[in-house]
C-alpha cells in the first residue's frame, strides 16, 4: 500500500528540517505513539496503541533513519503487532521544498507492507487513520515551530 | 480410523458443503461414505470457533484461517481467506444466514436449467433451516438442521446509533425489511445468524455432528487430498497424504467439495482442466476441460471512514442490522450491503467510524491457476475484482449512499465528516486502490451444458465427461449471488446429495 501527500508549514525549511530529523521530537507529534526511546543517532523504537471495536492492539516498532541529506529524508520502520503477531514494514520518503523563506512544503510517500493476519484489517485501519494522523502531525509541527498553528495547510492527502 | 477397502462415496473437503453432502449421503445405511478434510476436526469445538463474541479473535489469531495473497491492479496486495477446519467457511464466517435473491436463481437457471429456479429449490431452502422467527411462513422452514434467528428485530430497543441508523434509512426512503430472506429483500434489514444458545451452528455442528456415530460414515481430518486417480472417464479413488504417508483410497464415486480455490486445483492436479494450463506444469491431460479455474467471482468491499462525534464502544463485529441498498437510484434491484463497523480509536485523535460497502454483483471475472504440480502449494488466485468499470462506478455510488446516510440528522449525533476518502474527486481512486473482499469467492467450476466451453459441471453437478465425479461447493455457482454465500454453499451441498442419490 502506498500513502502519499504533502503538507505546508509556515516556517523556514531549516527549522522544519531540524525538527523532523529528531526522532523524539517528531514522534511526539504523531498521535498514538508512546514509549519512544532513542537507541542511537539513527535508530529509535516505540509503540502505537490502536483499538478497533472490542480489540485493543499495541504495535511495537523499530525505526531507522536510512537517509538524512537535506532536503531528503528516508525512514524505514519495522514492527510487530501484539494481537496477531503480524509484521509491518514501511519506508517513508519525505522531501522538503521551500517556496518562500517562511514557508516549507513537506511531501511524503509511504510504502507499507503487512505480512500475516494483520493484513485482513491493517490496511483499512491505516487508510482510515492516516488522514487524521497527518492533520494532527501538521498541527503539532506548526505549533512547535510557530506556536499557533496559523499558516499550516494540507496540500494533498491519502 | 480404518480406510481399508473401497468406499461408495468419498467427499473431498469437509467445508460448508462437504459436511452437508457427507451427512445427507450417509443417511443411507447401505452407502459407505468417507469424508476427508485437510484441516483439523477439534472436538469439542474450541470456544474461539464456537463463541460468536470471539469472532475477531477467530479471524485474527486462530490457526483455522488460511490466507491467499492476491494483488490489485496497482500491485498492492490483500488476502483472500478460507476456513481450514471441519465446517470450512461455516466455521469461521460471520454467521450470517442470507439466501440468494430470486434474481440469482433466475441467473443460475440460464446455465443450469429449471432445476436451479427459485421455485424448484424453495423446498430445499425450507428443508435446510429452522427459522425461529419466520418458521411458519410458507417460504421458511421449521424443521431443518440449521438453526437461525434474528437476535435483533427492527422495533427492538437498541443502542442509540443503531436506532439512529434505522431512523435515517427509513427517512431516506428505504423500506423496513424484517426478513431479508424473502425473494427480493431491500432496505434496512434485521440480520439472521446461525447461532443457537450462544454457539455457532456451522455445518460441522448442524449437519455432521448428528451423523458422526453412523457406522457407514468415516471421517478423516488433517488429511490432504493430493489428486484423483483418473481412469478414462471414471475416478477410481483419491490419493491422500496422511501422517503415515501417501495412500490411495478406492471409491465408486467421488465428490469434490474442497472450495472455490482447491476444487479446481484438485481437478487440474488430476489432469482435468485446461490443457494449456496442465501442460505448463507437465501434468498429463486426462480430460481437457477449459472452464476449470475460470469465472472466479467475489464481492468487492470498500471501507470509508467518518469522523466520530462520540466514542462508540458498541461491538458491531456481528452487526445487528444491514442495509440492502442500490448504488444507483435508477436500478430496479439492490446491489449493495452496507454496514456500520466498530469504531477505531487512537490516543490523541477523535474516534473514527468506518462503514463498509459491499458490492453484490460483478461484471469482472478472475481465475484460479496452479502454482505448481505440487498439491501442497496453494493455487494462484487472480480475483480481477473491479476490472470492469461498471463495478468501480457501483462502489463509488455506494460511497455516496453511505455519505447520504451519515449526513442524515438522525445520525449526525454520531457521524461527522467523511475522512477517508475525503472529497468525491478521490472516491474512485480510493475504490480502485483499497478494495478488499467479502470473502465470497464462487464460480471456478461452474454449472453449464456440455456444449458450453466454460462449463465444468452439468446441472446435477457431475463433471462433464466424467461418469462418477461431482463438484459440490460454491465453485459451481455460475454467477455470484446478491447475498453472503454460505447458505448458497449449503444449498449446493443439498442439491449434490440429491443428485448423487439419483445417479
Amino acid at each position: 500500500m502506498k500513502l502519499s501527500g504533502g503538507i505546508e508549514i509556515g516556517a523556514p525549511a531549516d527549522q522544519v528540517w531540524t525538527l523532523i530529523i529528531d526522532p523524539v521530537s517528531l514522534s511526539s507529534c504523531i498521535p498514538g505513539v508512546s514509549h519512544v526511546r532513542q537507541i542511537d543517532e539513527r535508530t529509535f523504537e516505540g509503540s502505537i496503541t490502536v483499538s478497533v471495536g472490542p480489540v485493543d492492539g499495541d504495535f511495537d516498532f523499530n525505526s531507522t533513519l536510512v537517509r538524512r541529506e537535506f532536503p531528503d529524508l528516508e525512514v524505514r520502520l519495522e514492527g510487530i503487532d501484539s494481537v496477531t503477531k503480524s509484521r509491518l514494514e514501511a519506508t517513508v520518503v519525505a522531501s522538503l521544498t521551500s517556496s518562500d523563506p517562511s514557508h516549507t512544503g513537506l511531501a511524503y510517500l509511504a510504502t507499507i507492507s503487512v505480512r500475516g493476519r494483520l493484513a485482513i484489517l491493517g490496511e483499512m485501519i491505516l487508510r482510515a487513520t492516516a488522514g487524521l494522523i497527518i492533520a494532527e502531525l501538521t498541527r503539532c509541527l506548526q505549533a512547535r515551530l510557530e506556536g499557533s498553528g496559523i499558516g499550516v495547510g494540507k496540500t494533498d492527502g491519502p | 480410523m480404518s480406510i481399508e477397502g473401497a468406499f461408495d462415496l468419498i467427499v473431498v473437503g469437509g467445508g460448508t458443503a462437504g459436511c452437508v453432502v457427507a451427512a445427507r449421503a450417509s443417511e443411507d445405511p447401505a452407502l459407505r461414505v468417507l469424508l476427508v478434510e485437510a484441516g483439523p476436526d477439534p472436538r469439542p469445538i474450541p470456544d474461539i470457533v464456537a463463541d460468536p463474541k470471539r469472532q475477531s479473535e477467530l479471524i485474527l489469531k486462530s490457526p483455522y484461517v488460511r490466507m491467499y495473497d492476491v494483488a490489485r491492479e496497482d500491485g498492492s496486495t490483500f488476502p483472500l481467506l478460507s476456513g481450514r477446519i471441519m465446517g470450512g467457511g461455516s466455521s469461521i464466517n460471520n454467521l450470517a444466514v442470507v439466501r440468494p435473491m430470486r434474481r440469482d436463481f433466475d441467473a443460475w437457471t440460464q446455465f443450469g436449467g429449471p432445476v436451479w429456479s427459485y421455485d424448484a429449490l424453495l423446498p430445499l431452502m425450507r428443508a435446510i433451516e429452522t427459522d425461529r422467527d419466520f418458521g411458519d411462513s410458507p417460504i421458511h422452514g421449521s424443521a431443518g438442521p440449521l438453526q437461525l434467528h434474528r437476535s435483533f428485530k427492527l422495533d427492538d430497543p437498541a443502542d442509540p446509533p443503531v436506532r439512529a441508523l434505522i431512523e435515517a434509512a427509513l427517512a431516506l426512503g428505504l423500506p423496513a425489511c424484517p426478513d431479508l430472506n424473502v425473494p427480493e429483500p431491500y432496505g434496512i434489514c434485521a440480520s439472521p445468524y446461525n447461532v443457537e444458545n450462544g454457539r455457532r451452528q456451522s455445518t460441522a455442528v448442524a449437519y455432521l455432528d448428528p451423523a458422526r456415530d453412523r457406522p457407514n460414515l468415516t471421517i478423516l481430518s488433517d488429511t490432504t487430498a493430493m489428486r484423483l486417480v483418473v481412469n478414462g472417464t471414471r475416478v477410481d479413488g483419491v490419493e491422500l497424504a496422511r501422517a503415515t504417508g501417501p495412500v490411495v483410497v478406492r471409491s465408486a464415486s467421488v465428490v469434490l467439495a474442497a472450495g472455490v480455490f482447491h476444487s479446481p486445483q484438485l481437478l487440474m492436479l488430476s489432469g482435468i482442466g485446461p490443457s494449456d494450463e496442465l501442460a505448463r506444469h507437465r501434468i498429463p491431460v486426462r480430460h481437457h476441460l477449459p472452464g476449470v479455474g475460470t469465472n472466479y467471482q467475489d464481492h468487492a468491499v470498500v471501507y470509508v471512514t467518518f469522523q466520530g462525534t462520540t466514542d462508540l464502544r458498541e461491538d458491531y463485529v456481528i452487526p445487528k442490522v444491514r442495509l440492502i441498498a442500490k448504488s444507483d437510484d435508477t436500478m430496479d434491484h439492490p446491489d449493495l450491503h452496507v454496514f456500520m463497523r466498530p469504531s477505531i480509536r487512537m490516543r490523541g485523535l477523535p474516534p473514527m467510524l468506518p462503514v463498509s460497502i459491499h458490492l453484490l454483483e460483478h461484471r469482472s471475472r478472475g481465475n484460479v491457476a496452479l502454482q505448481s504440480a505440487n498439491p501442497t502449494d496453494l493455487p494462484v488466485v487472480d480475483p480481477a475484482l473491479l476490472s470492469h468499470p461498471r463495478d468501480v462506478r457501483a462502489l463509488v455510488g455506494g460511497i455516496a449512499v453511505a455519505s447520504r446516510l451519515a449526513a442524515h440528522p438522525a445520525l449526525a449525533a454520531f457521524y461527522g465528516a467523511l475522512l477517508t476518502p475525503g472529497s468525491p474527486d478521490a472516491w474512485e481512486e480510493h475504490v480502485r486502490t483499497s478494495y478488499i473482499t467479502y470473502y465470497h469467492g464462487v464460480g471456478t467450476c461452474r454449472i453449464g451444458p456440455a456444449q458450453d466451453p466454460g462449463a465444468v459441471v452439468d446441472s446435477g453437478l457431475r463433471v462433464h465427461g466424467m461418469d462418477n465425479l461431482w463438484v459440490a461447493d460454491a465453485s459451481v455457482l455460475p454467477v455470484i449471488p446478491h447475498a453472503n454465500t454460505n447458505l448458497a454453499a449449503i444449498l449446493v451441498g443439498e442439491v449434490a446429495a440429491q443428485a448423487i442419490a439419483r445417479a
